[in-house]
């Protein structure tokens, strides 16, 4: 399998495990550690597929999310998201929801902890289904 | 909230020193007699003019001027009366009041008694003028008071009248207005006096009567008005109350969201590199290690839930739960619910039977926590149950839907029964690996929609382990908590 994956995730041990499990699947792995530092990647780097942790520290994911909605980031609009959290999905929607008015439109949803043979599944789904649009 | 806290400032409520408006328009009324005064007599002087002028009728005028100079020496005094009555104590207004205005009245009617005395006795018209200080007098005075001012009137004018025919008192004649000889025609005299008494008694009647009912009813828009304030500070306090309660509960469910992830997130960093090392991710490990990694992970599993079972029971009680409701399809919830437990029922080679009727209404509620209590229900079930069948009713009664999740399993000990809901019990014939909160916690949900929540064992007449039933209501009346 190839294809660069984003993780992003305040959480340098989740970031590790998940770089782990990925590579061990030959995708090539970059990290960044809050959604600032997430966006600069994304635009840097390009990748195929952006796995998001909702809550940190400066821009959580929920920012994250909004800000791409921005007609700026339209050329990266069409890079899946996968969100990676503790918090439950039905949370997570309802406060988006909440906070924007507009559902929370990601590609994929696992909350943590998370099974390496899920994750592995749900990212290898979400970069067929680009690689295919 | 904000808004509610800082909106705490009071109604004006009467202040001790300050009048009531029945005070207040009864220093009004006096301030009204005085300038009515000052225009009386502009009108007696132009009445005079007029008559003798215009209308020829011959009477000396000079006693007419004299009287009027009279009247307006006292109603400057009247003035200065009613200024020291302003500055009298407030208990002491009313009493002073009436006393004034009484007298106010009393030398009125001197004064016209006098004017008509000079001006024709009988033969004078104007004399009907006594039913304005009657209407007046029945504007502040007591019911008592008007009836005798009444009297004092038809007595003096009886007095002039009588005194003058009888040839006591001069008689003053109307030249070119009434005949000279009027004035000891007694039918005449009678019959004037009875419309007179007639006219004031009458006037008083109805006149005391309208003032009354409008005191009446300004006393009570005054009570009324009184009530209604302090209802409104009481509703304002209650307001401010409910923002601080809400306040207060946001503060907690901040605090236990962030509880919740600071405390999962160490085990969830855990738990992924334990996976991890399970999956063979970081190379090959012993049989024996991955072993002691799996009973690893699968504490650190036991301790996340018990972390979000108890943090579910504040967010519960603290009524977000009712927050999360809106109208949701029952069909949906159970299909979610079943087939995140189908796996394992298959697993253990249990058949899952499914009975819902086809229609089931909408209801109020909050999907993700009816999907939790179904789950936790079935996934019970299917835990006591070794081998047979496990089946998931739902219909719709008259006010509410019937949910029953029934086993083919081991049951419930009847001891243990009484406290199947309760927190931290585990059954005690089994030996449970659960946090003993999933059925307090689902006991707590449905309380919150409204509903009931009950379990029998063994059912009666059947095969079944045990039966758990809920109802949810049809209408929404989520139950405060």
């Amino acid at each position: 399998m190839t294809g660069k994956i984003l993780v992003v995730d305040d959480d340098p041990d989740i970031l590790d495990a998940v770089a782990m499990i990925l590579e061990s699947q030959g995708y090539k792995v970059v990290t960044a550690r809050d959604g600032v530092e997430g966006l600069a990647t994304l635009k840097a780097e390009r990748p195929d597929l952006m796995i998001l942790d909702l809550l940190m520290p400066k821009m959580d994911g929920f920012a994250v999310c909004k800000e791409l909605q921005d007609a700026r980031w339209a050329e990266y609009r069409k890079t899946p998201i996968l969100i990676l959290t503790s918090v439950r999905e039905d949370a997570s929607r309802r406060r988006y929801e909440l906070e924007t008015g507009v559902e929370l439109d990601v590609d994929d949803y696992l909350e943590k902890p998370m099974s390496p043979d899920v994750l592995i599944k749900m990212v290898s789904t979400s970069i067929e289904k680009k690689k295919s649009r | 909230m904000a808004t509610l806290k800082n909106n705490s400032r009071k109604l004006p409520i009467r202040p001790e020193t300050e009048r009531t408006p029945e005070e207040e328009t009864l220093v009004m009324r006096l301030d009204m007699f005085i300038k009515m005064r000052w225009v009386a007599i502009l009108g007696v002087v132009l009445v005079t003019i007029v008559a003798r002028y215009a209308f020829n009728i011959v009477f000396p005028t000079l006693p007419v001027y004299i009287v009027c100079v009279f009247i307006a020496l006292y109603n400057l005094l009247l003035t200065t009366q009613l200024r020291e009555l302003n500055k009298s104590p407030a208990d002491q207004i009313i009493p002073s009041a009436r006393r004034q205005g009484y007298f106010h009245i009393i030398f009125d009617m001197l004064a016209l008694t006098v004017l008509l005395h000079f001006t024709g006795g009988m033969e004078n018209p104007f004399v009907y003028l006594f039913v304005f200080h009657i209407v007046m007098a029945s504007l502040g005075l007591k019911y008592r008071e008007v009836y005798l001012l009444c009297t004092v009137a038809v007595v003096m004018v009886a007095s002039l009248y009588g005194l003058e025919a009888a040839g006591i008192v001069p008689h003053v004649n109307l030249e070119g207005f009434v005949l000279p000889t009027r004035y000891q025609e007694t039918s005449r005299i009678a019959a004037q006096l009875v419309v007179l008494a007639v006219l004031l008694y009458g006037t008083a009647y109805m006149s005391t009567a309208i003032v009354g009912e409008m005191r009446r009813r300004r006393r009570e828009v005054v009570l009324r008005s009184q009530e209604l304030a302090e209802k409104i500070n009481e509703l304002e306090s209650a307001f401010g109350e409910i923002g601080k309660l809400k306040e207060e509960r946001d503060k907690l469910l901040y605090f236990i969201g962030v509880a919740a992830h600071d405390l999962k997130a160490p085990l969830t960093a855990i738990q992924g590199f334990l996976w991890v090392m399970i999956g063979g991710f970081t190379g090959e490990i012993t049989e024996k290690q991955k072993n002691l990694l799996e009973r690893s992970a699968a504490r650190i599993n036991e301790l996340m839930r018990l972390i979000s079972d108890l943090l579910d029971i504040p967010r519960i009680e603290s009524g977000q739960i009712v927050e999360e409701m809106k109208e949701i399809s029952l069909h949906q919830v159970i299909f979610h619910s079943i087939e995140v437990q189908r796996n394992l029922a298959e697993t253990k080679g249990l058949v899952l039977k499914v009975e819902i009727s086809k229609e089931l209404p909408r209801i109020m509620g909050s999907a993700p926590r009816l999907q939790q209590v179904l789950n936790n229900l079935v996934y019970n079930a299917i835990r006591y149950t070794p081998k047979g069948t496990i089946t998931v009713n739902a219909q719709e009664r008259e006010a509410d839907v019937l949910f029953e999740v029934i086993d083919t399993g081991i049951g419930i000990p009847p001891e243990d029964m009484s406290r199947l809901f309760q927190d931290f019990f585990r059954g005690s014939n089994v030996e449970s690996k659960g946090t003993g909160l999933g059925l307090s916690i689902s006991r707590r949900i449905i309380e919150a929609h409204g509903g009931r929540i009950w379990a029998e064992s063994p059912c009666h007449g059947t095969s079944c382990g045990s039966k758990f039933s809920f109802t949810l209501p049809k209408m929404s009346k989520p139950r405060k908590s």
